[in-house]
């Protein structure tokens, strides 16, 4: 009887559930690659959850956009205003006023310390870009003293990763077993921002509906569907066939097809991930900086990103790529040279070397690169053997420095050269946390640490132009490429921008279709 | 049926035999689960942090989820937890792994007891069609559908089905549950079929009905063969039998014999097949999941084992091996109440 | 040699054979008649149509998917005799020792199989696989362990009625150890019902351990695994139907083989086991 009650109640329900289908120029639909996780941004270090997470919430501070481009500068967002010290140290911050969480809670100083506090007191990944805090001091209502533990030039940057997103603070009434209200920040959301969720059916799709009374303006869209739809091919195909607006990660092999479709563009944007190959340089014959370089001769970069990439992408130089500042344009670049890298070895006394490379699926191109990789070194005489990990496992084993050479991609959280050059060659972070070479050099060690101390761009840039020219002569990792973001969109859709320092982020409140 | 009361005392008994056998064998399940899920080298903290984490934070992170301390502990903390009904939070969604469990389920029952309506609704028919026919071309063609069903890859076929269902007939969508533009109608099973057809919303019961149709057949497939073939040789065999010649000779049409008589009595070994290839039916499920991007508990588990997600492990093939258990009793069961000769 | 001679008069008998001696021939003339060396390279020729130059097309890295399935029957016949002695030996020696000893021995063992037979098997092989590391051999012993309960099970059974036939009641009261025992009379006495199994088991540990290498946890590239070759094949599908489409077309030739293969032998040999 009971359940013949519910039935009945959800019969009569559904007269009244009206349209249940969400359609016309107010909705823009993306097709995503794969679910996410959280949707905590104190937890998440995920560009996957920032999707979601980003245009919820407010920073102090954000990307500016520049002709229609994004730029790696920030300008003044929830924050109106601030200062610095002489020496770097104390930074005060002025808050806007006038934004208000949904509840109509005010966005104060109050509510930027604890969301900034609860981040580092989570200490989860997000914690690590933000960890130059030591203190907060909330001076008024509108105004924040932060100090800093030393002089750090990429602060200002890193305030506007999806760390540092500012957070309700009422989301405290549900913390449960001090875990700082995490269970329930991990489905849900509480901000400012010009988006609020809707629902997200886990596997299925992720709904935003615009905040119609954003300090910033009212989006032009009503609602933002993100559908998850793990194969490419699928993308694809529902792009074609309309039924989504914009397409993520479509394979490279597929964009051709797209092309083709003139309902469609096809945007190209240089972006900031590189792909390179980590090269253990405390493993054996690697430590020999002449066998490293011999195996960065022997490497066809130029086939890789025509095949490959099919054209999609251009050869590293220097480990910082092009478009961040600190790139140098001059420094030296490997090319394929088998007989120069082949006398190398011989000099080394390394011929007849056997080396292991490991990779994950987590790149499409990767399989690809690797056996491209095994036939380029078979011609030096170097056997490849390839193993594909699970992901888990890949990393254990970076981590542990239990390899020899391993497919790896890398890009920044914050538009600072540091996230290459001190992540990546900093002998304090072996392993996973960055230097994944092993690789020790003082004059690096010391050039780099001191750009880090130091604000002025000029001097800073000196610095690590004088230490990647140490670096390219030690040859740590195979610099591969620098890939071009491919996104492919339905032609009525407008106002898209896409940021190196966002990726896979959408600015959906400037986004319009007709 | 009328069962006389000395054989449901028997029965409660069996049943009651039956479960106390199934703990340890659960129990047994949890421990390989656990020592194999935690043989995998990686450390879900590392995957948690992010690829940049450094190396305070993942120590952290090992804390709070309960990963720095030693395994038998760890376990105990699972059994513990298990004694009170709750499977422990997810490492990747940081909620209970039953709330998990509850979001993906109904899809993957969903899927499987369409596979398994079509399985029987398709295969009784062939079967029982070959059998009469036997020896004749319908009977041999049935055969070669039958062993080409067990020896398809069922992964292949999927991307097949997609091939031409999706890619160049375009009669079919190719992934998902719900047109993305859909909105799911009102959750009471979770299936969405089935809540809408409670709720009468045909827009929506169409629209899943036609995702749901390229994985369901590519899931039953192989058991549609199987049943096909078990139908059909139980039915040759009951088909000999005195009773039906008896029947034939007072009268009854051929129809009402075949159908009345003959098939009731194939029953049982269909039965038992359905029980037996449960197992096989959920790694049948993973792999369509996978082809079709069925957001359900196949992808759910290969997700889970790609992230080390131990408590989500851990909670799946619990779960799944309940059901085994509890699929294969209720069969017994059953089939003591379709042949009550049957005594344990 | 009476079997043999029963076989040849059966026409599917015949014809799984048949399909197998092709798949036999191929593997092990891989090596000559392959048009193409199967891991070679030629990036100005990925993705073509099958042709004249490309019976079945070429992949992503210009090699001849033809030559690819061609050497690629040596690894998927490989895995399957392995996984089926590894399976079939390890299940009888477990089946004939809990059948023949009987007691908490038997209990013992016979629960362990159930918590085997009640996980999950594609999960199960999985997760092995992915502890072990991946690799061919390791895929091998996964799926082998998965495989083994359905033997233990069967010769269990078998096992119990052997014990009590007379010769070895009579062995017993001559003194005979256990250990003797089961391998001079329980086993062999198990055998044709062992070959019967495996010849069935065959196809599906074939198309199981196809599955972990589709889920990447199988044989390592460049490798011509046919179950690897479909999963990267999918990424090509919709334009390249060519690629995932013929090594899947092997695999399911090499399994009707050994399916129709297996039930005509069990006709023959051993009317007693039924699917």
């Amino acid at each position: 009887m009971k359940r013949l009650l519910r039935v009945a109640l959800c019969l009569l329900l559904a007269c009244y559930a009206g349209q249940s289908v969400w359609a016309g120029t107010e909705t823009l639909v993306v097709g995503v690659s794969s679910d996410i996780h959280t949707l905590d941004p104190g937890v998440s270090s995920d560009n996957y959850d920032w999707r979601q997470i980003y245009p919820c919430y407010d920073r102090l501070v954000r990307y500016k956009v520049m002709d229609g481009k994004g730029s790696t500068e920030v300008e003044p967002s929830a924050a109106e205003s601030w200062e610095v010290s002489p020496d770097g140290l104390i930074w005060t911050f002025r808050i806007r006023e006038g934004i208000t969480f949904a509840d109509g809670t005010k966005l104060d100083a109050e509510a930027v310390r604890f969301s900034l506090q609860r981040t580092l007191d989570i200490g989860k990944g997000p914690a690590d870009n933000i960890g130059a805090i030591d203190v907060m001091r909330v001076i008024d209502p509108m105004t924040l003293e932060i100090t800093l533990k030393n002089p750090y030039g990429p602060f200002l940057q890193t305030l506007a990763t999806n760390g540092a997103s500012i957070i309700n603070p009422k989301i405290m009434q549900h913390a449960k077993d001090n875990d700082l209200a995490q269970a329930w920040l991990a489905g849900n959301m509480d901000g400012s921002g010009p988006f609020r969720m809707v629902e997200w059916l886990r596997g299925q799709r992720f709904v935003l509906e615009a905040n119609k009374d954003y300090w910033g303006g009212a989006p032009a869209l009503d609602r933002v569907i993100i559908r998850f739809m793990p194969e490419s091919a699928d993308r694809r195909m529902a792009l074609e066939r309309g039924d989504i607006d914009i397409a993520e990660n479509v394979l490279i092999d597929q964009i051709p097809a797209l092309e083709q479709n003139p309902e469609i563009s096809v945007e190209r944007h240089a972006s900031q991930l590189v792909e390179y190959v980590y090269i253990n340089t405390q493993k054996d014959k690697l430590k020999d900086k002449q066998v490293r370089q011999a195996l960065s001769y022997a490497v066809d970069y130029q086939g890789i990103i025509d095949f490959v990439l099919q054209g999609n992408g251009v050869q590293m130089r220097g480990p910082v790529p092009l478009g961040m500042w600190g790139h140098k344009p001059d420094v030296f670049q490997y090319t394929r040279d088998v007989d120069k890298a082949k006398a190398l070895l011989k000099d080394a006394g390394a011929e007849g070397l056997e080396l292991t490379l490991i990779y994950s699926e987590r790149r499409p191109s990767w399989e690809q690169i690797a056996t491209i990789m095994q036939a380029n070194f078979a011609q030096i005489g170097v056997k490849l053997n390839l193993q594909l990990l699970a992901n888990p496992t890949l990393r254990d084993q970076v981590d542990k420095g239990d390899f020899e050479l391993c497919l790896g991609a890398w890009s920044p959280d914050f538009a600072d050269p540091y996230m290459f050059m001190n992540f990546w060659f900093d002998s304090g972070l072996w392993g996973l946390p960055g230097n994944r070479s092993f690789y020790q050099n003082e004059q690096v060690d010391a050039l780099i640490r001191e750009a880090a101390a130091k604000a002025d761009v000029a001097e800073r840039t000196r610095l690590y132009h004088q230490a990647q020219d140490v670096i390219m002569e030690d040859a740590p990792y195979i610099f591969l490429y620098q890939v071009q973001t491919i996104v492919p969109l339905h032609k009525n859709v407008h106002g898209y921008v896409f940021n190196p320092m966002l990726e896979s982020m959408y600015n959906f409140e400037s986004i319009t279709k007709n | 049926m009328k069962l006389p009361g000395r054989f449901l005392m028997t029965l409660l008994l069996y049943v009651l035999r039956r479960l106390a056998y199934m703990a340890p064998v659960l129990l047994g399940v949890t421990v390989l689960a656990f020592l194999i899920s935690h043989a995998i080298p990686g450390d879900p903290a590392q995957l948690i942090a992010g690829p940049k984490a450094s190396r305070e934070t993942v120590e952290n992170i090992r804390r709070t989820h309960g990963l720095d301390q030693p395994l038998p502990a760890q376990y105990w903390r699972f059994l513990h937890g298990l004694s009170q009904g709750d499977l422990g939070v997810s490492i990747r969604s940081h909620r209970p792994v039953l709330e998990d469990i509850r979001d993906y389920l109904p899809a993957t029952l969903e899927l499987t007891l369409a596979s398994l309506l079509l399985c029987l609704g398709l295969g009784i028919p062939l079967g029982i069609l070959a059998a009469v026919k036997r020896n004749t071309v319908v009977d041999h063609l049935t055969r070669v559908f039958s062993v080409i069903g067990v020896s398809t890859p069922v992964f292949w076929l999927g991307l097949m089905l997609l091939l031409v269902f999706y890619r160049h007939l375009g009669w079919l969508p190719g992934s998902g549950r719900l047109d993305v533009t859909m909105a799911a109608p009102l959750r009471i099973t979770g299936m969405y079929t089935v809540d809408a057809l409670l709720a009468g919303d045909w827009q929506a019961l169409r629209n899943a009905a036609s995702h749901l149709l390229l994985p369901a057949f590519c899931l039953s497939y192989v058991y549609l063969a199987i049943i096909t073939r078990i139908v059909r040789s139980s039915m040759i065999a009951v088909l000999g039998q005195d009773y039906i010649v008896t029947a034939r000779a007072n009268g009854l049409s051929e129809a009402r014999v075949v159908l009345k008589h003959a098939f009731k009595n194939s029953l049982i070994p269909t039965v038992t097949i359905v029980g037996l290839s449960f197992g096989e039916l959920m790694g049948g499920a993973i792999l369509t999941e996978t082809i079709f991007s069925w957001p359900g508990m196949g992808k759910y588990v290969v997700d889970s084992v790609n992230y080390l997600d131990f408590p989500a492990i851990m909670g799946f093939t619990l779960m799944v091996s309940l059901a085994y258990v509890c699929v294969n009793l209720a069969v017994d069961v059953l089939y003591a109440a379709i042949n009550p000769t049957i005594r344990y | 040699m009476l079997t043999l001679r029963i076989l040849s008069r059966n026409p599917s008998a015949a014809a799984g054979g048949g399909i197998l001696a092709v798949m036999v021939c191929m593997a092990l003339l891989a090596g000559v008649l392959a048009p193409y060396e199967p891991v070679e390279i030629n990036l100005s020729e990925r993705l073509q149509g099958p042709g004249a130059d490309h019976w079945f097309g070429t992949d992503e890295m210009g090699r001849d998917i033809f030559s690819r399935i061609m050497y690629g029957a040596r690894i998927s016949l490989r895995i399957g005799f392995f996984v089926v002695a590894i399976a079939g030996g390890l299940g009888a020696l477990i089946g004939a020792t809990a059948g023949y000893l009987g007691g908490w021995v038997d209990n013992l063992m016979m629960r362990v199989m159930d918590v085997i037979i009640s996980f999950p098997s594609l999960v199960l092989a999985m997760a092995l696989a992915a502890a072990m590391g991946p690799s061919l051999n390791n895929a091998i012993l996964a799926v082998a362990f998965v495989m083994i309960p359905k033997f233990a099970r069967m010769v269990r059974g078998e096992a119990l009625a052997v014990r009590e036939m007379p010769f070895v009641l009579a062995s017993r009261v001559a003194g005979a150890g256990h250990a003797w025992i089961i391998l001079r009379h329980i086993l062999p006495n198990c055998l044709n019902s062992v070959i019967v199994l495996a010849t069935l088991t065959l196809g599906d540990a074939i198309l199981i351990a196809a599955s972990l290498s589709f889920i990447g946890l199988g044989a390592q590239p460049p490798m011509p695994e046919w179950g690897a070759m479909i999963s990267v094949g999918r990424k090509f599908l919709m334009d390249q139907w060519w690629y995932a489409t013929f090594p899947g077309l092997f695999i399911l030739f090499t399994v009707v083989g050994f399916n129709i293969l297996g039930d005509a032998l069990r006709d023959v040999l051993d009317p007693r086991i039924r699917r």
